[in-house]
């Protein structure tokens, strides 16, 4: 306890090494935690789940079984819940063990709210079984500070009835046929917006800026340096914007949509087809099942492949610094990533888990769309850069802004990156 | 406490400090609640904020209860940054000088309409019109970016029908102008009821004698406005305009959820959004805190110099 309360003093270094060596010893006593009449906090984000009470329920129940100890859990919301865990980070009111979003985890671990979980992974042998682009999101400096839970992915989404009467029915094998593919569409029906190009969504266009070799920043050594000005990185954006405002198959009004606007749209049948999650289909099927009938999937085309990086978002368990059981809750993080609960969490929402081998389980055992999302994750599963400093660039909604402006002929593509790129920089150098 | 005598010089006249007291202590007393409660919710967060702002504060420094003064270095970033000279700073003043005329012109012309109608009937339109405000700005906006939702809203079908528009061929969110213009229907929407009543409120307790004795000397309605009701009316106009004027330069909810508003769209940011996306969004604390305190001096300013012009000192 003592070693943790420094955590929070001293500098990540130095935190790191405490950390590490209380949970080295800590865990030496193996697996046979006695957890009588303790009792252990979770926090999970309300809305992922629609059985949540049920899976809690049996969670509750297993953990009780396997260590004894009580677990006490709150649903918090989504909105708002950054702020929420920022306040509570520096106080006694913080959970032991929190459902936290992939890309706020090194934020979080460099501000020395979380506690790192590498070694008790590694001595545990979990260390090699999670989707690897999901556990990278969790390693900050060499130490990794949550375990993945699950994930989803972006591929495109389309209207299969609108497509077949346009001819179209195969996975576009490159850019050139994916962009052959929304001209057939317009051609059959001047009327449908083929392939909307959302701008306020920024997870449309990493795939294309990936998908034609560039990145969007680069690490070398500590600092990292924005690269969505290089040259390939620039040909993506110019082409992914180009498919509005040179091949006009998109809409005006898509240059201030986001995801949930795209799919609205889409929902009413006004749009061929668009980039969506990989939990949109199950959203669909509930609310028309009829338009579920008619959808198809294929995965966001690289340049000249089938298959384009695409960012692979979701959430890790990680511990938090100012738990005073970190076994206990190192074996829930353990009871909750792998095995029934990580497989039944991941069945019961519509993501994928973050275990790979509960991956490949849904991959084999699922149906046709869920086949082509899993094929995205697993071979283009990719992550935005894995620094502190990215919350901000979020934050600064950098990528929206470039989309906008590129989008509303404000500036060419090139010049625009240079503009992001500026930003970018000035926020990792600061 | 009570029996030290003020041997110096004992005078009759004079109360002793006791008595002094006991007669001062009531008021204090009196107002010692409200301004408890105003020093707790109202000052001791401006003194946090005014501190914040000359820190670097982010999320690290919460944590581990660290302070780093930067003294002035947010105040000079944001004054000497472009971004606050073309497209903040005439944004939020802008759109506040035209939401602030056009919410007084409309609340003053409801009024004077409400206040000729009998008395069912001017309960029956206050009330239509309190409803109005009285819908949270959040679902309001909300509204406003549905009927004005270029690809399949209320209005661009209206406008297509009529043959000025062509279907999907612009998106008005992009275009400052048409942004915040859209932006001060439906601040004006929602901030006029307020003012109308006030103003009914006021026009009701003019003396209807003043309006017979100018009729009688040939004063027109125009006339019997601006030499009657105008003059008597100074104070509540003046309330009336600080208060919206307040309303309208802080305004974030409006902006911040209109498409492209997030900041995602630099050109039609506010002080409100800005402020707003480098604290929350950021996770710059201080930074936001010193925007948070130039918007605060700035309505300040505005406020003493509305005062000072409007108001003589024996009228407040």
């Amino acid at each position: 306890m003592i070693a943790r309360r420094t955590v929070l003093a001293g500098g990540a270094a130095s935190a790191a090494a405490l950390g590490l060596a209380a949970c080295g010893s800590d865990s030496s006593k193996g697996s046979g935690t006695d957890g009588k009449g303790k009792t252990l906090t979770l926090w999970i984000m309300e809305g992922t789940n629609p059985s949540t009470d049920a899976y809690i329920a049996d969670l509750k129940k297993k953990f009780k079984e396997a260590t004894q100890a009580d677990l006490t859990v709150e649903v918090q919301p989504w909105d708002g819940a950054h702020d929420k865990f920022v306040n509570v980070m520096g106080g006694d009111s913080a959970p032991d063990v929190a459902e936290v979003g992939t890309t706020w985890t090194p934020e979080f671990a460099d501000a020395g709210g979380l506690d790192p979980i590498g070694d008790e992974l590694e001595e545990a042998g979990l260390s090699g079984k999670y989707v690897k682009a999901l556990k990278e999101s969790a390693t900050l400096e060499g130490e990794v500070f949550g375990a993945p839970w699950y994930a989803g992915v972006r591929s495109i989404l389309a209207n299969k009835d609108l497509l077949s009467a346009a001819g179209v029915d195969k996975q576009p094998g490159n850019w050139q046929e994916l962009l052959d593919a929304a001209q057939a569409l317009k051609k059959k029906d001047p009327s449908t917006i083929p392939f909307p190009i959302s701008g306020g969504s920024p997870f449309g266009l990493l795939p294309f800026i990936w998908g034609a070799g560039g990145e969007i920043a680069k690490q070398s050594g500590d600092t990292w340096k924005a690269a969505i000005a290089d040259s390939p990185a620039v040909e993506g954006v110019t082409w992914y914007t180009d498919i509005a405002l040179k091949h006009k198959l998109s809409t005006p009004a898509a240059s201030t949509w986001k995801e949930t606007d795209a799919l609205a749209a889409f929902q009413k049948g006004d749009v061929g087809m668009f980039i969506t999650g990989s939990w949109v289909p199950a959203t669909i099927k509930e609310k028309s099942p009829e338009l579920y009938d008619k959808l198809m999937a294929f995965t966001i085309p690289a340049k000249d492949s089938e298959v384009a990086p695409s960012f692979l978002g979701g959430s890790h368990l990680c511990r938090f610094t100012g738990t005073k059981e970190p076994e206990l809750a190192f074996e829930l993080i353990k009871l909750m990533t792998t095995g029934e609960f990580a497989a039944n969490w991941a069945k019961q929402t519509n993501f994928f888990p973050g275990e790979q081998s509960a991956l490949d389980e849904v991959v084999t055992s699922g149906d046709d769309l869920t086949a082509v999302f899993a094929k995205q994750m697993t071979e283009g599963g990719k992550s935005v850069p894995v620094t502190p400093l990215w919350g901000q660039v979020e934050g600064k909604k950098t990528i929206p802004n470039l989309l906008n402006t590129v989008l509303t002929g404000g500036k060419d593509a090139a010049t625009a990156c240079q503009d992001a790129a500026k930003e970018m920089d000035q926020i990792f150098d600061d | 406490m009570s029996t030290a005598p003020s041997t110096a010089a004992p005078s009759v006249r004079r109360p002793s400090r006791a008595a002094r007291l006991r007669r001062a202590l009531p008021p204090w007393l009196l107002l010692a609640p409200a301004l408890i409660t105003l020093g707790v919710l109202l000052l001791w967060p401006m003194i946090r904020v005014a501190d914040l702002s000359l820190q670097k504060f982010r999320l690290r420094h919460l944590l581990r209860g660290e302070r780093e003064y930067i003294v002035l270095e947010n105040y000079q970033k944001i004054l000497t940054d472009d971004h606050l000279w073309l497209t903040v700073l005439p944004n939020t003043i802008g759109f506040a000088a035209v939401c602030v005329a056009a919410t007084m012109l409309v609340g003053t012309v409801v009024a004077l309409f409400l206040n000729t109608l009998s008395t069912p009937w001017r309960i029956i339109c206050t009330t239509a019109i309190m409803v109005a405000w009285a819908v949270p700005a959040l679902t309001g906006t909300y509204i406003f970016v549905w009927l004005f939702d270029p690809h399949s809203g209320f209005v661009a079908g209206v406008l297509e029908w009529l043959g000025l528009l062509e279907a999907d061929t612009v998106n008005w969110w992009n275009n400052r102008w048409a942004f915040y213009g859209i932006a001060a229907l439906n601040v004006v929407y929602h901030g006029f009821p307020f003012i109308a009543v006030t103003i009914l409120a006021g026009l009701m307790t003019v003396p209807k004698e003043l309006y017979e004795a100018a009729r009688v000397d040939g004063a027109g309605a125009w006339r019997r406005f601006a030499s009657v009701t105008v003059p008597t009316m100074r104070p509540i106009f003046a309330v009336c305009l600080i208060l919206s004027t307040i309303w309208d330069f802080k305004v974030f909810t409006q902006i911040y959820l209109m498409p492209g508003g997030d900041g995602s769209n630099r050109s039609v940011m506010n002080l409100g959004v800005w402020s707003y996306t480098e604290a929350a969004g950021q996770g710059h604390y201080g930074m936001g805190a010193a925007i948070a305190v130039l918007l605060t001096a700035l309505l300040l300013v505005i406020s003493v110099v509305y005062l000072r012009t409007l108001l003589k000192e024996d009228d407040l």
